[in-house]
Formats: C-alpha cells, sequence, structure tokens
C-alpha cells in the first residue's frame, strides 16, 4: 500500500478539480477509501458478493468517484452536498454488481501500478464490460437447458460435456456434437435472469447519476452510457448474436481462411446459442508456441481483413478486436467468433466515415477539420479550440500512419503503440471524447485492433487490405 | 376380501384425480371435502376413511409428485457432484415434478408445513418434511465437507428455513421459465453450504467448474 501511496496521489493530483476541493485531495481521497472500507453489504440480493472489498476495487471506486467529482466541483454547495449523496448511493449499487468484480479489480489494480497510463486502459477496460456470471454447475445448466430447448441438454445433444470448456462473460460454453451428426458445436449458456438483472442495475446507476448535473461533456457521456446500455441489450440477445454471426460469416469465403462459425438456431434462444465449434487457440497460447514472423503476419493480415471485411460489406463495427475473441486455428486458419458487441452503422454514420476518409486522403486541411468537427458532434465553442482540434489530429494520423505507410506496417513497433496509447490517455484526461456515438465504437475498433497486432507483432500491408476492401470512400476516391 | 381392497384403491385414486382437477381449477382454499366427494362419486363421510382433511389429500397428491421425483433424482446422481449442486438438483427436481401442480401448491405448502404450526398439520406433512431432510442429511454426508457429517439441528433448521423460502419463491414466481427460482435455489443451496464449515465459505470456487485457463 505504501509503495502506492504516492503514485495514486499523483493522479489524483492530475485531475481536474476546483481549487478549494484541490487543496487537500490526498486526504479527501484517503477518507474515501477508509469509509469505502466501513460500507455494509448490501442487502439488495440475496448473498451477492461485495464487490468492492478489495483495495484494488477500492481504488477504481475513489477514481470513479474523483472523476464524478471533477465534474460537479464547481456546482453550489446545496446541489454538491445532493451530489455527494447521489455518489455514495451509485458506489453502494456498484458494490451490488458482483458480475462487475472482475472488471472493477483489474481497473484499480492497473491505477494502482501504472496510474500514468492509467486514465486510458481504465476507459478501456470499463469500455469492454467484461462481465463474469457466476459459474454453473451441471445441475442448474440442466435445469436451465431443459426450460430453453425442451429437453435435458443430454438428451437434446451427444456427447454433452458437463464441464464447461469456457467462460463467457455472462455464463459458459460447452462441447457437445449434434444430435445423430459429428458436428462437434459450442453452446454458449446464459446464467439465468443475469441479462435483466444487468439491465436494471444499469438503470438504477444512470436514475442516481442524472440529478448530479454535472458540468461539461456530461450530456454527451450519458448520450454515450446510454449507447453502452443499448450494447447490453444486444450483447443479452443470443439470438441478435446469431443473426449477426450469420451475416458477418457470409461476408468471407473459404479462400479468406477466416471463420465465422455457423449458428445452429434449431438448438438455440435468446439465452442458449449453438455454434459451430471452432478448435484453436487463443492469442497468448498462440503466441507460446513460439510462432514464425511469417505466421504472425499471415495471421495479422487475416485479423486486418476480419475487421475491414464486416465494416465495409456488412456496414458492422466490430467494437471487440481482443484476443478473447480469435482463435487461431492449427490449419493457419482465423476464428472470429464473437458478435456479441457489433455496432450497425446507420446510413449516416457510413457517410460521415467515408466523408472523413476522403477528406483526410485528399489532405485538404479544411476539409478535415470539417470532419472533426461533424464527426465529434462538437458545439460552435468547442470547435473554436485549437488545441482540442490539434489533437484530434494526432489522433487521426495515428490511426492513419499504418494505413498511408508504404508496404507492410510493422505493428509490433513498440513506441508506435505507445504513442497511440498516450494520445489515447491525454484525449480521455481532458475529457476530449465527445463524438458520435457510432465514433466511439470506431475508436474502440481502431484501438483493440491495434493493440492486438502489436501483441502479436505482425507486419501487415494495412494499406493494401484498406484499398481492397474498403469500397465505400476509396471506391470513389481512386 | 380381495375385492375390497382393490376397490378401495380404485376409490382412493379416484378421490386423488377428482381432488387434483379441483385443485387445479378452484384452488385449495375454495375446494370443500364436499365437493371432492361428489367428484368421486361418495358420500362425504366415506371420504374421511380414505383422507382424514383437505391438507392430507393434497399432501398425498405432492408426496406422489415427490416420489417420482426422487426416483429421477436417485437416477441421475452421478456422485461428483459438490454438495451444493447435489442440494441443487434434489430440490431442482422436485420442483420440476410439483410444477403441474403449481397453482395450488402453494397455498397447500403454506398450510401444512408452516413454520408457525406447533404440531405436525397432517401425517403426510410430517413425513414429508422428514423424508427430505434425512435426503439432505445422506447428501451432507456423502457430498458434503469431512467435518461435517452429521450437521447439528441449528444446521437441519436453517436448511429448512431456506426450503420453505425457495418454495414460496417459486409459487409466486412470474419470471420467464422461472428462472429467478434457478437463481435463488442456487444461492440459497450455496449460502447453506458455506454455513456449513468455514472452508468452504463461498461454495464452490470458480475453477471447479470452468477451465479458466481455455479463456483469455
Ligand atoms: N464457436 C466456438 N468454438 C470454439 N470456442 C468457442 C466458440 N465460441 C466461444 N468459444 C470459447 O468461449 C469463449 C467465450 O466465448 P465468447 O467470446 O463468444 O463469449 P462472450 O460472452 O462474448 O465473452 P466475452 O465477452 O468475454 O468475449 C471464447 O473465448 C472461446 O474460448
Amino acid at each position: 500500500m505504501s509503495s502506492m501511496s504516492p503514485r495514486i496521489a499523483e493522479l489524483i493530483d492530475a485531475l481536474p478539480v476546483e481549487p478549494d476541493e484541490a487543496v487537500a485531495p490526498n486526504a479527501a481521497f484517503q477518507g474515501l477509501l477508509q469509509e469505502l472500507s466501513h460500507k455494509q453489504v448490501p442487502i439488495g440480493r440475496l448473498n451477492r458478493l461485495w464487490v468492492l472489498g478489495t483495495l484494488q476495487a477500492k481504488i477504481a471506486a475513489a477514481y470513479f468517484a474523483w472523476w464524478l467529482r471533477g465534474g460537479y466541483a464547481s456546482a453550489d454547495k446545496r446541489q454538491r452536498t445532493l451530489n455527494e449523496t447521489h455518489l455514495k448511493a451509485a458506489l453502494k449499487l456498484l458494490g451490488g454488481m458482483s458480475y462487475l468484480r472482475g472488471a472493477i479489480m483489474k481497473a484499480g489494480q492497473i491505477m494502482a501500478t501504472h496510474p500514468d497510463v492509467a486514465p486510458e486502459q481504465f476507459a478501456d477496460v470499463l469500455g469492454h464490460l467484461h462481465f463474469e456470471a457466476p459459474p454453473m454447475h451441471f445441475s442448474l445448466l440442466r435445469e436451465f437447458v431443459r426450460s430453453e430447448l425442451g429437453g435435458d441438454p443430454e438428451d437434446v445433444f451427444d456427447q454433452f460435456e458437463t464441464r464447461a470448456f469456457a467462460a463467457a462473460s455472462l455464463g459458459q460454453v460447452h462441447r457437445a456434437r449434434l444430435k445423430g451428426t459429428d458436428q462437434l458445436v459450442a453452446i454458449k449458456v446464459q446464467y439465468p435472469n443475469i441479462g435483466r438483472t444487468i439491465r436494471d442495475d444499469f438503470r438504477n446507476l444512470l436514475a442516481l447519476l442524472t440529478p448530479m448535473r454535472l458540468s461539461g461533456d456530461w450530456d454527451n457521456l450519458k448520450a454515450q452510457f446510454e449507447d453502452i446500455r443499448h450494447m447490453l441489450d444486444l450483447e443479452t440477445d443470443y439470438e441478435q448474436e446469431a443473426e449477426n454471426l450469420r451475416i458477418a460469416r457470409s461476408a468471407f469465403t473459404e479462400d479468406d481462411g477466416i471463420v465465422v462459425p455457423r449458428v445452429f438456431p434449431e438448438v438455440s434462444t435468446r439465452r442458449v446459442l449453438t455454434m459451430e465449434y471452432v478448435g484453436g487457440l487463443h492469442l497468448e497460447k498462440f503466441l507460446s508456441t513460439d510462432p514464425s514472423q511469417e505466421l504472425r503476419d499471415q495471421f495479422g493480415h487475416k485479423i486486418c481483413v476480419s475487421v475491414l471485411r464486416v465494416q465495409y460489406s456488412k456496414k458492422f463495427v466490430y467494437a471487440d478486436p481482443q484476443p478473447g475473441n480469435y482463435l487461431f486455428m492449427p490449419d493457419g486458419r482465423l476464428g472470429f467468433i464473437d458478435f456479441g458487441s457489433c455496432h450497425f452503422q446507420s446510413d449516416e454514420d457510413i457517410e460521415c466515415l467515408a466523408d472523413a476518409e476522403r477528406a483526410y486522403l485528399g489532405s485538404s486541411p479544411e476539409a478535415v477539420r470539417k470532419t472533426y468537427v461533424r464527426g465529434g458532434d462538437l458545439t460552435p465553442k468547442q470547435a473554436a479550440d485549437d488545441t482540442r482540434l490539434k489533437m484530434y489530429g494526432q489522433w487521426a494520423d495515428w490511426a492513419w500512419e499504418p494505413v498511408v505507410h508504404e508496404g507492410p506496417f510493422d505493428f509490433g513497433d513498440r513506441d508506435y503503440f505507445r504513442r497511440g496509447a498516450s494520445l489515447y490517455g491525454e484525449l480521455i484526461r481532458r475529457r476530449y471524447m465527445r463524438s458520435r456515438p457510432s465514433n466511439t465504437w470506431l475508436i474502440k475498433c481502431i484501438y483493440g485492433l491495434r493493440a492486438m497486432l502489436a501483441h502479436l507483432k505482425a507486419r501487415v500491408d494495412l494499406g493494401a487490405i484498406f484499398r481492397e476492401e474498403n469500397t465505400v470512400s476509396h471506391g470513389q476516391d481512386a | 376380501m380381495r375385492v375390497t381392497a382393490e376397490k378401495k384403491r380404485e376409490t382412493r385414486r379416484r378421490i386423488v384425480e377428482g381432488a387434483r382437477n379441483l385443485f387445479n381449477d378452484k384452488g385449495f382454499e375454495q375446494t370443500t371435502t364436499r365437493d371432492i366427494a361428489e367428484a368421486a362419486g361418495i358420500a362425504a363421510g366415506t371420504m374421511f376413511n380414505y383422507f382424514p382433511t383437505k391438507e392430507a389429500l393434497a399432501m398425498t397428491i405432492v408426496d406422489e409428485a415427490l416420489q417420482e421425483a426422487g426416483t429421477e433424482f436417485e437416477g441421475r446422481l452421478r456422485g461428483d457432484e459438490t454438495l451444493d449442486e447435489a442440494l441443487f438438483a434434489h430440490v431442482a427436481v422436485g420442483l420440476r415434478h410439483l410444477a403441474p401442480h403449481r397453482n395450488y401448491v402453494g397455498e397447500v405448502l403454506e398450510t401444512a408445513l408452516s413454520p408457525f404450526a406447533r404440531e405436525p398439520v397432517c401425517e403426510q406433512a410430517q413425513e414429508f418434511r422428514v423424508s427430505h431432510l434425512e435426503t439432505v442429511q445422506e447428501l451432507i454426508a456423502s457430498h458434503g465437507p469431512p467435518t461435517i457429517r452429521t450437521p447439528s439441528v441449528m444446521t437441519m433448521h436453517l436448511y429448512w428455513t431456506l426450503y420453505l423460502g425457495v418454495l414460496s419463491f417459486w409459487a409466486a414466481d412470474e419470471s420467464p421459465n422461472r428462472e429467478d427460482t434457478l437463481v435463488v435455489l442456487d444461492e440459497s443451496m450455496r449460502l447453506f453450504v458455506g454455513s456449513l464449515s468455514p472452508e468452504s465459505e463461498n461454495g464452490r470456487e470458480v475453477t471447479d467448474v470452468v477451465d479458466v485457463t481455455q479463456n483469455r
């Protein structure tokens, strides 16, 4: 604890606060920590875990509190007191959201050890909103599957494995064979009622935050929060995911070497998703086999194609290109599996993006500036803020760098990734993340894709893939 | 002599059938013993030779359903379950077999199994309680932590309280496919197992069920 305190203090010092509050941020932080540790377990649901029990989680919660306080530091005393009450209630609610335990702890851990890069990674963690449903033993699973599919899993499938082979965020994944066939399937089963619980909790959380009348970009943030809520709805609906899988699957041919699992709708429901089993390794395990550079480049290429293909041919922003969603198959094919969090672009989104791409590649500064104002959904005052526009420019340069680069780009270049990470962090620190909701997903996609490729240390000719896949703006531009 | 025994069985069956339909249509409270006797085509007085009270009759229906459940449960037991899973399965299978009677079974159980009753409401209810708790004790002995082979009276009381809580939740559960009951049951059984001994405080661990190394 003592070794991390000074760094946390620095982090807190860096947070935007009003002078009267800034006098003793550290003391206030300590106070909050103390208060949190004396909080009682909420009684809401039976046997809910108290999420904020660990030090890491408390740090994350304290950060959240500071961040919110920054938004109402200038409010009058009465409003501030009111806000404090809501804040306490919100923290209490957060404490009961046991399925967020891992996410919150991870955020706190990152902040405790690397406060300098914390904000962006923190946002990243929250952005992924990685849930953890409680594990189900087979007897619970059986009762649930029975009511969903009308029969015991052992009867509906052949060789149903009673132990899950993977955890999913809202449940777990079991392996079996389709009845009377050789087809291996992965069956993703949601923990009963978790979707409703999460939706209710988020509704309540928003209801607590809304009357706080936070200043600054709160309205925009709220819009994004609503968007996340909408996303949650989608993520808890496996029928929607099945539909996304079907669409995405149709975007690839055998030659692409990219496998989006087939869905078996007759044994799927909103809460049970049965798909073709894709045998392969996750990124970490794949890397531990010490793959050649050539192999890493080939997989890197496929990962880029996978994301750009669904974006330009199916209007999906694949917001979640992260290691859990790719499987490296022994025969060199790439398994592309999780379509729970896809954002469908509207025609306006597409047009907006295509404009930005054309402006950027056409290198007209005035046109580029206009796309920032439009894409960022900026108020006139914000649009006149040169620092803001300059930072958008830097971010765009960073994002485009691998595309405009001649030939294969080395994503393993640590300096490249670090520059992006610090830019991303700076944008969040300055609260410049305001933008059209669809951009939020796009930014996650751009950032997530580069993070994945950095990990893989792949060299990919992204420019060539972009020209090949982007039929929207590139076609007209070439 | 033989004919009488058979006839008796036949009458008994008619009473049970008639009662089941009436309970289902009108509810337990609204159904009178007279209604049941009428439906079975016997005199009201004769009814009492078979079932001394309406509760006894209803508990017989419940008991029959639960006996089938018990057979299914035993056939399904793999032996490698954790205790909370075994206890979960025991109750869950029972609820599934009671589902066709859910319309009225809540009312029946409320009366027959009332924790406030000074003495057993009827013989069947008492038998039901004893046999259910015996199974639980056996499961604790076979699946529980080595330190707790013979649970205390308090422990069994806690179990029974939780079980009645689950039953009452189930009887009124409006969620799709009554999935909320599964959650309440899961959490109740984990809570109970957690109370048995300090080592098993958190019930099972994630790793018991899911190979976490497979994923991220
Ligand atoms: N079709 C499949 N074939 C093989 N494994 C699969 C398949 N679908 C899922 N899995 C395994 O299950 C894990 C979780 O699946 P998935 O990513 O779809 O769940 P999720 O609920 O969206 O989880 P998260 O939000 O953490 O990504 C995967 O990382 C993978 O290991």
